[in-house]
């Protein structure tokens, strides 16, 4: 077998770390094995601590932001977290779990592949992380000067911005109360009340609040960065994904609809 | 706590000791400056432009390197796999994600992950090798076809329909991807070995009695059997059976307005839980 040496290919010579390094989390071993943990840190917080003294909003919180939260924080986003528990049984998210779990797909599969559709621009995490970057950039705006251009007509749903527009044609009624219940609590800050206002504006175009940025504008708040949101979403509703498509998985695979011939039409050009 | 063998206190890590901070491998790796290895070839000299994707998944997957016109044979597997139909679950998921704006990475990667199922795809390949495998070799063992399906359908759960793993599919009976296989291997001037001639036979039995018959993956497992290949080395080859058709139907939703895949009003959901009621207040 050939081997010829490459000399167009070089080694850049970097220098790389001998150990990753973490913020978040400190293992200490154990006196006889240093493979095994004895005791865990979040943050500084031992985790057995937390344990006893914690709410999980609390520590879902201080993993993420490096500190416990005040309060009125860990109540806001504990209703964030109920508010988006569950992306209902008709979003693609959740109809991917679905079909996961009627075609037998292996269950520790069906929320991995939830959650890389609810990773999606529309309706998803990569939509809620770009609505974060929009309500960031726009906040010191007035929010009536934010829909100065209105968005362009064309089949299917429209978009004012990312979180902000239309769903089926119109204003999701459950995306507005849900935002409302969220920027009357104390924990709620300027981004929730900017989108409420950018939302009123909207609504005489058809548009509104979308779940995505319901969820930005309350992570923001909270003080999560924009690098945080998609995946944070992600979290939040995966488990009402897991349920969804745990249900099914039980079932025979006639139980849910597989199009007969004459409502699967294939076009010819 | 195990015990080192000197300090009772002290567990024994030499295993992960030895391990640690050095990775050793018998796959290959690249070589900065000379060449990139694969099982001690080097890819871009002996491998590029010598060999077809499918000799090099082989390669990959078992560390052999088979002839190419089993590697065509494995491509042509792959084909019949390639539905561009969204109904399909694994095709569906892709089509979802396609309608909701994920990247074609994630949409095809959860098809293939969703493929991986007791009902279709990969995940039914090893349990199908397992079957043909044991009949096999209760065939040697004096047992006609017609045995090796009472016994295997007795031990069915439930006594329903006669579903052996790789002799039955969901939603239509037969298996016109079977019956393309069979003239490509005859065409690659491939035999039959032992394990899929008595797959024809069992084959057999059941259209005879039970209307059933050999699936692709039934197929495929006693083909690649007779080929020496084992049942945990066939699924791996197979793991992204299904990303062709995966693809197409990414493609399609992606390219239409978002969130307009089969659409689904609320009353398109029937709901069958508990009626609204109101929340207890209190403990």
């Amino acid at each position: 077998m050939a081997r010829s040496r490459e000399p167009s290919v070089k080694s850049r010579g970097e220098r790389f770390a001998e150990r990753p390094a973490t913020r978040l989390w400190l293992e200490r071993p154990a006196p006889g094995n240093p493979y095994l943990a004895e005791h865990c840190y979040c943050h500084g917080y031992e985790l057995d601590a937390l344990m006893a003294g914690r709410r999980f909003a609390e520590v879902f919180y201080l993993l993420f932001r490096g500190e416990l939260p005040h309060p009125a924080q860990a109540d806001l986003l504990e209703r964030l977290m109920i508010a988006l528990i569950n992306p209902g049984p008709r979003h693609a998210a959740t109809r991917a779990a679905m079909n996961a779990g009627i075609g037998r797909t292996r269950r520790p599969d069906i929320l991995p592949i939830a959650l890389a559709v609810q990773g999606g621009a529309h309706l998803g995490g990569e939509e809620v992380e770009s609505a974060m970057g929009f309500l960031a950039a726009n906040l010191a705006r007035p929010p009536a000067e934010t829909w100065q251009s209105a968005a362009p007509a064309g089949p299917g749903d429209r978009r004012a911005a990312p979180g902000f527009g239309s769903r089926f044609g119109g204003i999701d009624p459950m995306a507005a109360r849900l935002a409302g219940h969220l920027a009357a609590m104390p924990g709620a800050g300027p981004h929730l009340a900017w989108g409420q206002a950018a939302a009123a504006g909207l609504n005489p175009l058809g548009m509104g609040w979308l779940y995505p940025g319901v969820a930005a504008a309350a992570l923001l708040d909270l003080g999560f960065s924009r690098t945080q949101g998609a995946g944070l979403y992600q979290i939040f509703s995966a488990p009402g994904l897991l349920a969804h498509g745990l249900e099914m998985a039980g079932r025979p695979i006639t139980a849910m609809p597989f199009l007969d011939a004459e409502h699967y039409v294939i076009e010819r050009d | 706590m195990s015990s080192n063998g000197t300090d009772p206190d002290v567990d024994d890590t030499a295993c992960w000791d030895a391990r640690r901070g050095i990775f050793r491998t018998r796959k290959g790796g690249w070589v900065i400056g000379e060449a990139v290895y694969n099982h001690g070839y080097s890819m871009m000299d002996d491998l590029v432009g010598h060999c077809s994707f499918f000799q090099v998944l082989l390669l990959n997957v078992t560390g052999r390197l088979p002839e190419r016109r089993l590697a065509d044979w494995l491509e042509a597997t792959f084909i019949c796999l390639s539905w561009p139909d969204p109904r399909i679950w694994c095709n569906q998921v892709g089509a979802l994600a396609g309608s909701a704006r994920t990247s074609p990475a994630a949409a095809v990667a959860a098809g293939c992950l969703a493929a991986d199922s007791r009902l279709y795809g990969p995940g039914v390949l090893e349990a199908a090798t397992a079957f043909i495998v044991a009949a096999l070799d209760r065939q040697r063992a004096g047992w006609t076809a017609e045995r090796i399906v009472a016994d295997a359908l007795a031990r069915l759960p439930g006594q329903g329909r006669p579903v052996l793993v790789g002799y039955a599919r969901p939603i239509a009976t037969g298996d016109e991807r079977v019956a393309a296989m069979a003239r490509v291997a005859h065409e690659l001037g491939c035999p039959d070995g032992p394990h899929l001639q008595l797959a024809w036979s069992i084959d057999a039995v059941l259209g005879r009695d039970h209307g059933e018959g050999i699936n692709l993956a039934g197929y495929v497992a006693a083909f690649l059997s007779d080929q020496g290949y084992r049942g945990h080395e066939i699924a791996r080859i197979y793991s992204a059976w299904v990303n062709s058709g995966v693809h197409a139907c990414y493609a399609e939703a992606r390219d239409r307005p978002a969130d307009t895949f089969l659409p689904m009003r609320c009353d398109d959901v029937e709901y069958c839980g508990i009626p609204p009621r109101p929340l207890p207040t209190g403990c």
